[in-house]
């Protein structure tokens, strides 16, 4: 799934400017690190591409939709194909680690035969099989964020969005996390991932787009991590 | 369908985890549907009461103390409408009198002389000459007084006309009551899932996907309340009505199990429809705001 913002401005009321004038063109199946530091737009920006978030100006295109002009029904299923890693990651409490990813293929109306086996077959992916029946709270960090990877991959989708989805996790496990994420991408899944991890971005080199205050003030092909602000 | 299986399943986790404020729901709900479909059945009987006094062709015309009773006759026999004439003497009230109540019927010739007064019973043949006929009676001298069903139907339609205007409403009370009480129920439930909506609609759920275990659960309760209520509905009525008959064997009671029935029937789809406008309208209104973006 491509996107496409065009002159992308989005303030909060009153006045806090968290996105200006933002052009961006991302290819299908490529991936692409959105840096800057905490603050700078980046969370804003992924919440636009899921249409949590209105810009204030410009268009937004994802796989073909028109981000401003889609009704809830059409975005319902717009979503469907979009798989988020959400920085505070949103597992549900009270579910169990199946029930969690099993949540999104109820929600699309596929028989529990079907959800059973593509639930086992993630969560194996991910490495938490063991843990399925334990709940969001039992688990460790990197359990929690492989959980909720598994919760955005579970319906095969054609864009993944991932919100510093290594924040808090030793190296080790942020390798393998990033492990995961490189081998959904090169499945075929456009991938957008928001992250702080210098390493990471150095060590598996691919695009990377910086933003400062809003702005995007760097684009480039196998970038590397360290942040210019805007020089 | 798999997801109105799902819907079914999280709808009744609903009732099942919140299950205090469940019973207090059908509870509210069965009170509001037993009053309503109560006045439905008090209003009906007053109704079948009144037609069918109303029905009755009799006259019962008193006459003076010492008035000649062949003559009165005469002069009634001549006043249109009137079918049938027949005079009653001290004598025959006194028979009748006996016949209803027995002995005690005696008590009244301790007085010394019978103290009935004679009267002649007319018939006409429709009701709508009864009071006609009434009217044109007054003016004949012999008589003093006449009394017919008629005149206590319509003192008993005044009172259910203000019974039928009572009830009315009442009833729009009581189904907003019950409409407001289911609201707020889902509403509660609604906020207590309000995490996983967020989350549910960021995966790609549909409105109607998110508010159905919400309005599977008002209707449930609703649908509840309105069934025991039927149930309670019908056992209390036709214990009332077999005592009532024994108390007052003159007045026709309705008993049909159609009527009931069809009461019964008009509750749970009353019951229903609340259910689902009122959940339906407390989870849309969430939706909506949920659904906002920033
Ligand atoms: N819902 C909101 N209401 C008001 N201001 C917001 C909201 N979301 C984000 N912001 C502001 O927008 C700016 C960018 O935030 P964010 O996109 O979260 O940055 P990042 O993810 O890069 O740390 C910040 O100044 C933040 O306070
Ligand atoms: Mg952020």
């Amino acid at each position: 799934m491509d996107i496409k913002f065009s002159g992308v401005t989005k303030i909060f009321e009153p006045d806090i400017i968290a996105l200006e004038d933002i052009y961006l063109q991302v290819d299908k199946g490529e991936f692409v690190y959105l840096v800057g530091e905490t603050g700078s737009g980046k969370t804003t920006l992924m919440r636009c591409i899921t249409r949590e978030v209105v810009p204030t100006r410009g268009q937004i295109s994802v796989g073909g939709n028109l981000l401003r002009k889609i009704n809830r029904f059409d975005l319902a299923l717009f979503r469907r194909d979009i798989g988020v890693v959400f920085q505070s990651f949103l597992l549900l409490p009270n579910l169990t680690a199946f029930e969690n990813v099993a949540f999104v293929l109820e929600v699309m109306g596929l028989p529990p035969k079907e959800i059973s086996e593509r639930v086992s077959e993630v969560l194996k992916l991910v490495g938490i099989w063991r843990r399925r029946n334990l709940y969001p709270p039992q688990l460790s960090g990197g359990e929690q964020q492989r959980l909720a990877i598994a919760r955005a991959i579970v319906n095969g989708p054609s864009l993944l969005i991932a919100d510093e989805p290594t924040g808090n996790l030793d190296t080790h496990t942020a390798d393998e996390i990033m492990q995961l994420i490189l081998g959904i991408n090169a499945a075929g899944t456009t991938v957008l991932m928001a992250t702080h991890n210098q390493y990471l971005v150095d060590t598996y080199r691919h695009r990377v787009v910086e933003i400062h205050r809003g702005r995007v003030v760097r684009d480039e092909e196998q970038g590397r991590y360290e942040l210019n602000g805007g020089c | 369908m798999a997801a109105v299986r799902y819907a079914c399943r999280d709808g009744w986790r609903l009732i099942v985890r919140h299950w205090g404020m469940s019973l207090l729901t059908v509870f509210t709900a069965m009170s509001v549907f037993f009053i309503i479909g109560a006045s439905t059945l008090f209003v009906l009987n007053v109704r079948n009461i009144v037609s069918s006094l109303e029905n009755q062709l009799t006259i019962q015309a008193y006459l003076k103390p010492k008035a000649d009773i062949a003559a009165a006759e005469k002069a009634i026999k001549a006043l249109p409408y009137v079918k049938e004439t027949k005079a009653i003497t001290k004598d025959m009230a006194l028979e009748r009198l006996r016949s209803r109540i027995g002995e005690q019927a005696k008590a009244v010739m301790l007085l010394g002389e019978n103290p009935l007064p004679e009267s002649i019973e007319i018939k006409v043949r429709k009701a709508s000459e009864v009071a006609e006929t009434a009217r044109l009676l007054v003016a004949v001298p012999e008589v003093e007084d006449i009394v017919y069903a008629g005149r206590v139907a319509e003192k008993l339609t005044r009172v259910s006309g203000f019974v039928e205007k009572f009830s009315i409403v009442m009833l729009l009370v009581a189904i907003a009551a019950s409409g407001v009480v289911l609201f707020n129920t889902i509403r509660i439930s609604v906020y207590s899932r309000a995490e996983e909506i967020g989350v549910m609609m960021m995966v790609g759920a549909t409105s109607t996907y998110v508010a159905l275990p919400f309005v599977i659960q008002g209707f449930i309760l609703g649908l509840a309340g309105a069934l025991l209520a039927s149930v309670m509905l019908c056992g209390t009525y036709y214990a009332a009505v077999t005592r009532l008959k024994d108390m007052l064997p003159f007045l026709p009671f309705i008993e049909s199990t159609r009527l009931t029935g069809k009461l019964a029937f008009m509750l749970v789809c009353c019951g229903a429809t609340v259910s689902l406008i009122s959940s339906l309208m407390a989870v849309e209104k969430f939706i909506r705001k949920a659904s906002r973006p920033l």
